[in-house]
């Protein structure tokens, strides 16, 4: 049983057509979430495949170019598809405009185009898997030479990218201008729930880093088609540049990715331990510094390119600084927990895993970071562990822990808490076991993108497969039980967490204008007392 | 230069044991606190929260302050342990690695070619990094030593192996489907044993005429016996040769100590009638370097050997792709491949070609002329081999019945 007025049965549209063309920020939260998981469905398929491949040295079940290929869609799909919009197009959109007191995005029909975009250009990502000369081969990263010269679908592939590359832009504009304009009355930027600010910060990283994303994958494209010779050495052009240009976007761009996942932890843990977040004004300026210093260290991809040693001097410094503003997020989540009331729901079981695995993660960095001891594990299994760690047990397990927080808000409904307990643990497990050995095999020596692999790697790699398995009963489990629960789970009210931002405000699901009359704030996002919690 | 010898290894794994030992006391350290207080301050232990707390300064300040310091720490440390990687020392071997997809091949001073990395042990290897095509990595796990093999540009990287044995020599950087067959071995072996490994099948006379072409020599001393503006390198060894020596006449016979003089310091005797005008050569030369420029003005210009065919096969990759066994690998087998009828495409076109030696000569200079069908026309162009080696694959490939 739903509320009379809420956004699923307003008026107007009907079918399909009240989804497709819809400007309401909450249909397009919801249109971006469900396009952002069923990549992550696919992505996922493509990890365990490749896992299995991996299994033991030789052919498994597939030949080296499949191989090849899966890796490189893995790598596209997950970043530019999933990770990438998911976070700021799914929950952003659901969220950030509630959070605020807005009755939507400041450009509603932008905001719909940008989702557009995301779609037609995941359509043409996925076009060029199976025309042309088959899915690209070149890894996510498309390196020149390689990238020019393979005979896979390339340029295809880069300009879907290249298009879903505006959506990131959009976004980004619309979510600043939604910020600065859009706050309710009383919403001043120190009471802004800490949610908003990381999208604040990611959405000036997204205008200013993915400009330059859509620069280099276009020249890619004028390179293979119109040959005209800046990456290529015989043709005097130079492959570091394409690597420079490359990581101006692609480093920022895993802050696009980490930031609001470390936002919505930062929501989470102080609901689930009834008590203000440590440190708010730290936090806040730890994203913006995070945001800004980050734009400074793409150079730490390219110790071992070649490049001058004063600039791995430099940019291993700057990479270090980095550290300073990640460490202080982790010390101040977890001060929270000090003298709180901690319950173990879902979300707290994400919110306190996504703590332990990224800060992994972010340790694992230092060793990446410092040039010595990158040297030795660049490019090897070691990074692949590494992102994953920040990547999946970072951001992907924030998504998750997302989900289960917020989505009972906008389905009135929520799921069961114990098979979401089970699916976490398997999930926690079988996450550890598949990329701590990544990360071991690294050190020994394997090399990433190795479709086979010499007899003295293979115990670790058994494990690692053994673990993915582990880890994808966890993640079915914790969909099926979510959206059982979503559909005909248990009714719950505004505030089934006792949260003290706007969002609990108002009934679950949330009317299409979000809110009756213009809400006026008059405290903190996390002052629970004064929100009338016990 | 690197005046206190540190291997690789020794630089490298301090850094590793410094860094891991800080992030396993800080993990553990955030890790058991955060348990703690979630332990202690259950619900079913705190119902409610005894705190309102939402800050301290001194607390930020501190734990801003702390991992500042860490972090400076680790960034010094490695720094000064890239350094080491970065210090080739004075004495080391020269080696030029040659990658290509998909396969390595290590060049000498004097010519040898091997695929496999041979090295003296104890002795310092200087490893320069050429790429054919695309990028590679160069990439010893036991020395901890990597770098990007980067066409057109010059990158370099240094070890030393301590210890005889087998080392495992990894393509890092991901170069297309024979990427993780771009596998060998560095053979470190007693210095005795790679002395008389590198003089088998060396060509030393042919380096030592690359070295005075890249020099200018041949600019001022003929090969044919012209006089240019220095005596000619034709016949000179052994050959009576009058000097001035300190403005004193003499004559003596061109040996070894005497080229070794004229190179390293030309003013000391000049043959008579030609201007002193030729600049030292002190400190541009190693002494490997030397040997080879000696070892083919001695010998004079020879006819290279027969390359073979198998050997090439091997150095060149073209076994990543084609196997011997009739296994169907990235590109068609070996085994009954000449001779036969092969389907092939040319230019969009599918006809049907014999695979003689024609066929087989243009495949290999221009792979993308005739593709066979059902395989991926990703061959690289072999444009860099000679014509004789060309005609020994093609020998080799015939052997393959």
């Amino acid at each position: 049983m739903m509320p009379t007025r809420s956004f699923w049965n307003d008026t107007g549209r009907t079918g399909i057509a009240a989804w497709l063309f819809s400007t309401d920020h909450k249909r397009i939260g919801l249109l971006y979430f469900y396009t952002a998981l069923a990549f992550f469905l696919v992505g996922m398929t493509l990890g365990g495949l490749m896992r299995i491949e991996l299994m033991a040295p030789g052919r498994t079940i597939m030949g080296p170019q499949t191989y090849n290929a899966l890796f490189t869609v893995h790598g596209v799909v997950m970043i530019f598809l999933f990770i990438i919009p998911a976070f700021p197009g799914a929950f952003g959109n659901l969220v950030m405009p509630i959070q605020i007191g807005a009755r939507d995005v400041a450009f509603p029909r932008l905001n719909l185009f940008s989702w557009w975009l995301y779609v037609i250009g995941a359509a043409v990502v996925i076009t060029s898997l199976f025309t042309g000369g088959g899915p690209p081969d070149t890894g996510w990263t498309f390196y020149v030479p390689f990238s020019e010269r393979t005979g896979t679908n390339v340029s295809l592939a880069v300009f879907g990218v290249f298009i879903v590359g505006f959506s990131s832009i959009l976004t980004g504009i619309n979510f600043v201008t939604t910020i600065h304009r859009l706050r309710a009355e009383g919403m001043r930027w120190g009471r802004l729930p800490l949610f908003v600010w990381s999208l604040y910060a990611t959405a000036w990283v997204q205008i200013l880093a993915t400009p330059i994303l859509g620069v280099t994958l276009a020249l890619i494209i004028a390179e293979r088609l119109l040959g005209t010779g800046l990456f290529d050495p015989t043709r005097g052009g130079d492959p570091l540049m394409y690597q420079h240009l490359f990581w101006i976007y692609s480093h920022p761009a895993v802050y696009i990715m980490i930031l609001p996942a470390m936002g919505a932890i930062t929501e989470i843990i102080p609901v689930f331990s009834r008590k203000p977040i440590f440190g708010y004004k730290m936090i806040a300026f730890s994203s913006l510094a995070i945001a800004s210093a980050g734009s400074l260290v793409w150079g730490h991809h390219m110790f071992t390119s070649g490049m001058s040693d004063r600039a791995i001097l430099i940019f291993s410094f700057l990479t270090f600084v980095v550290a300073i503003p990640s460490a202080i997020k982790v010390f101040n989540w977890v001060s929270t927990l000090y003298k709180g009331s901690i319950s173990l729901e879902a979300p707290m079981l994400f919110a306190l895993s996504f703590i332990l695995l990224f800060s992994i993660g972010g340790l694992s960095g230092l060793i990446l970071g410092a040039a010595a001891t990158d040297i030795h594990v660049h490019d090897t299994q070691f990074v692949v562990g590494h992102f994953h760690y920040v990547m999946f047990g970072g951001a992907a397990f924030a998504f998750f822990g997302a989900m289960h927080y917020w989505l009972p808000k906008f389905y009135g409904r929520r799921y069961a808490e114990k098979p979401a307990t089970v699916a976490w643990a398997l999930m926690f497990v079988g996450f550890n076991i598949t990329y701590f050995s990544m990360m071991l095999l690294g050190i020994k020596g394997m090399p990433r993108r190795y479709y086979d692999y010499l007899p003295e790697f293979a115990p670790l790699n058994l494990t690692s497969t053994i673990g993915s398995w582990i880890l994808i009963s966890g993640i079915l489990l914790l969909l099926v039980n979510l959206f059982r629960g979503l559909r005909k789970g248990e009714v719950v009210g505004a505030n089934p967490w006792g949260g003290a931002t706007l969002e609990w405000t108002i009934p679950s699901p949330p009317p299409t204008e979000n809110f009756e009359q213009e809400p006026v704030v008059t405290h903190g996002p996390y002052d629970f007392s004064k929100a009338g919690m016990p | 230069m690197n005046p206190l010898l540190v291997t690789t290894t020794q630089a490298v794994d301090p850094v590793f044991m410094f860094i891991f030992g800080i992030c396993l006391v800080l993990l553990v350290g955030i890790t058991a606190t955060m348990v703690f207080f979630v332990i202690r301050y259950h619900r079913s232990r705190a119902p409610r929260p005894t705190s309102q707390a939402d800050g301290n300064l001194w607390l930020e300040i501190i734990w801003t302050a702390v991992p500042v310091v860490l972090v400076l720490a680790m960034f010094y440390y490695g720094w000064s342990g890239y350094l080491t990687l970065r210090d080739v020392p004075k004495d080391a071997l020269p080696v030029t690695a040659t990658a290509r997809m998909w396969s390595w091949s290590f060049t000498y001073l004097n010519g040898k070619e091997s695929p496999k990395l041979y090295v003296p042990v104890g002795r310092p290897v200087r490893v320069e990094l050429v790429s054919k095509d695309v990028l590679h990595g160069f990439y010893i796990p036991a020395f901890r030593v990597k770098r990007d093999v980067v066409p057109g540009m010059k990158n370099y990287a240094w070890f030393v192996a301590t210890r005889p044995g087998s080392y495992d020599l990894f393509c890092s950087q991901y170069c297309g489907v024979g990427h993780s067959k771009m596998i060998t071995t560095v053979e470190a072996v007693p210095p005795a044993e790679f002395t008389v490994w590198l003089k088998q099948g060396g060509g030393g006379a042919q380096a030592g005429k690359e070295l005075l072409e890249k020099h200018g020599c041949l600019g001022c001393h003929s090969l044919d016996g012209s006089i240019k503006v220095g005596p000619s390198f034709k016949g000179i060894w052994g050959r009576s040769e009058t000097v001035l020596t300190a403005g004193k006449e003499h004559t003596l016979t061109v040996d070894e100590p005497y080229l070794r003089r004229s190179i390293l310091e030309p003013q000391a005797d000049v043959v008579k009638g030609f201007p002193p005008i030729m600049p030292p050569f002190a400190g541009t030369f190693t002494n490997e370097e030397l040997a080879a420029i000696i070892d083919f003005l001695r010998a004079g210009p020879a006819a290279p050997p027969k390359p073979d065919g198998a050997q090439l096969a091997q150095e060149k990759g073209c076994r990543a792709c084609h196997s011997l066994d009739g296994s169907p690998g990235v590109g068609p087998t070996f085994k009954g491949l000449y001779n036969s009828q092969v389907k092939v495409k040319m230019g969009g076109v599918a006809l049907t070609v014999t695979a003689d030696d024609a066929y087989l000569r243009e495949s290999i200079r221009l792979p993308a002329a005739k593709v066979v069908e059902g395989f991926q026309p990703i061959m690289p162009t072999f444009a860099d081999l000679r014509d004789d080696q060309v005609e020994a694959l093609v020998e080799f490939i015939e052997e393959q019945r």
